[in-house]
């Protein structure tokens, strides 16, 4: 990848810490399924969370995004917690969703168009900038050509790429991607990964991805984080890759690209 | 025709020559655009059939106007605004399911109806007018609160195209880049009340969603994009509401069945349309 990657980071200025998360304790009944988690994702960072079913994963990205409140452990994003966020542009989010079951036609246009609401008031029209920021959001994922198809003619792979486009049209200096290429073709994730590593290195975007599968993107992590419950590792790929099961981390918990590292 | 009508101006050709004619067709073609316009997001949203929920609750709003005496438009509207934040409120919290929350309504509203209205005169011809709809005897009054209404809910319809359909296509979404999304969807139950209450006089509580639903059922099979589909969606109900009032006044039939019978034949050529198109690009794939 990277060497792009690895010149925007080696820039003297010091990384911005775009999530920030300490102690944080969660549960939905009695028994806390997140203990003492901490969680840090700087400016250019590519981060990937991994767990088993159940880890806590899902739970852990709400607390992020400000939908649940902590029972105790503080969380914040860009300096100030989530459901304060006033630069609302500046977080790109990419929910899990296979397939969008739309009943009217929207374009790929047109949904990624909707990416740029966040950024400045929601009600304003769009002027020639946001045009300019969804025609670039769609080419760095290679839809381009298909900016005029309704969505529900595309493939799941396809779909899964214009919401990457959706988060990227707002010009997020985080993005955090949900399971984003679950059930998703190899030609498919490399473009994806692509498009990570692009938004990555020329606009320095920080990213949190949630994913099983990440042989498309292993050899472009900075750093892997493996949760289930508490989190059992946060360090560079290659290390995890070596010590994994000394950790704790049960063989079948690790995603299968770590077979190949090893 | 009085001399000061504006209507009368324009000297439109038969079926239209009449005042009343053209009362009617004002107010129905105002139906045919904005019924669409909202139901758009609606159908969207999955609730083709909340107009029907608030159109029942409107009924009660139309029993209250006989008992008390005033003008029913007013106090459908409140009743029919109320019922569909009510809804709105149950949906979003998921107090119970949607199905569940509307028949609620459809039956409270009904109930809440025919009670009030055993206060009043009962079930007189006035009634009939908001139950079947009677565009040929709308007043000057209500046509302006029918267009007024009704453009109200098209600028905002087209104002807010964007995030309307951030909101209705990706909630979870929506949240999470911070839009007001009870606020819209408040707005969406609002304004799918107001289109409610001013179209009931022209094609009645009961085929009032029809208007809402069917020519966005046509649209989303011809259309490629959300605007097409919006765009579309008007000029249907626009078409089927010039056409069944023209129909009805030449074969003396029921303006509102009329319209949406209209809509329907519309919706059914589509889907032929649309299978015939699909058919032949099918063969054309397996051609030598």
């Amino acid at each position: 990848m990277g060497s792009a990657v690895s010149d925007a980071r080696s820039s003297p200025a010091p990384a911005r810490l775009l999530v920030e998360a300490h102690g944080l304790t969660f549960g939905y009944g009695r028994e806390p399924i997140l203990r003492d988690v901490d969680l840090r994702v700087h400016q250019g960072e590519f981060v990937a969370l991994v767990g088993p079913n159940g880890s806590g994963k899902s739970t852990l990205l709400r607390l992020l995004l400000g939908r649940l409140r902590p029972w105790s452990g503080t969380v914040e994003l860009f300096g100030r917690p989530p459901w304060a966020l006033r630069e609302r542009g500046a977080l790109g989010y990419v929910p899990q969703r296979p397939t969008l079951t739309s009943e009217v036609p929207a374009t790929v246009e047109e949904i990624v168009a909707t990416g740029r609401i966040p950024v400045g008031r929601w009600w304003r029209r769009l002027g020639p900038a946001d045009r300019e920021a969804v025609r670039h959001a769609l080419e760095s994922v290679d839809l381009l050509e298909l900016a005029r198809r309704p969505i529900n003619e595309l493939s799941g792979g396809q779909q899964q790429r214009v919401f990457i486009a959706r988060a990227l049209a707002g010009e997020p200096q985080l993005l955090v991607l949900d399971e984003p290429v679950a059930g998703v073709d190899a030609a498919s994730q490399q473009r994806f990964r692509d498009a990570l590593v692009h938004a990555i290195a020329h606009h320095g975007t920080g990213v949190l991805l949630v994913s099983h599968e990440l042989s498309a993107v292993a050899h472009d992590l900075d750093r892997i984080v493996v949760l289930k419950g508490t989190v059992q590792f946060d360090g560079p790929a290659a290390r995890l890759a070596s010590a994994g099961v000394s950790l704790g981390v049960h063989a079948e918990d690790l995603p299968q690209w770590l077979e190949g590292l090893r | 025709m009085t001399p000061t009508d504006p209507l009368a101006a324009l000297g439109l050709p038969y079926p239209f020559e009449l005042a009343f004619m053209q009362r009617a067709l004002v107010a129905a073609v105002a139906v045919g655009v904005f019924a669409p316009l909202i139901g758009t997001y609606l159908v969207q949203k999955r609730l083709s059939l909340v107009g029907d929920g608030i159109g029942h609750v409107a009924f009660a709003g139309v029993g209250a106007a006989v008992a008390i005496g005033t003008a029913p438009i007013w106090t459908a509207l409140a009743f029919a605004v109320a019922g569909a934040l009510g809804l709105e409120w149950l949906r979003a919290r998921r107090r119970t399911s949607g199905d569940v929350a509307l028949a609620i309504l459809f039956y409270a509203g009904i109930a809440l109806g025919v009670v009030l209205l055993s206060l009043g005169d009962g079930l007189g011809g006035g009634v009939l007018a908001y139950l079947f709809g009677q565009p040929l005897t709308v007043r000057d009054d209500e046509l302006v609160a029918i267009v007024g209404i009704g453009a109200a809910i098209a600028v905002t319809v087209l104002a807010l195209r964007r995030p309307l359909l951030a909101v209705v296509t990706d909630e979870e979404w929506a949240r999470a880049a911070g839009l007001p999304v009870d606020l819209l969807n408040g707005l969406v139950a609002i304004m799918t009340a107001g289109v409610v209450v001013a179209a009931m006089r022209i094609v009645g509580i009961l085929l009032v969603a029809a208007m809402m639903v069917l020519p966005v059922a046509s649209a989303q099979l011809l259309a490629r994009s959300f605007r097409g589909a919006l765009g579309l969606a008007a000029a249907i109900g626009v078409a089927a509401a010039l056409a069944g009032l023209a129909a009805a006044r030449l074969w003396g039939l029921a303006p509102g069945g009329t319209i949406v019978l209209i809509a329907t034949a519309i919706f059914a050529l589509a889907t032929i349309g649309t299978r015939a198109r699909q058919g032949l690009a099918h063969a054309e794939g397996e051609g030598p």
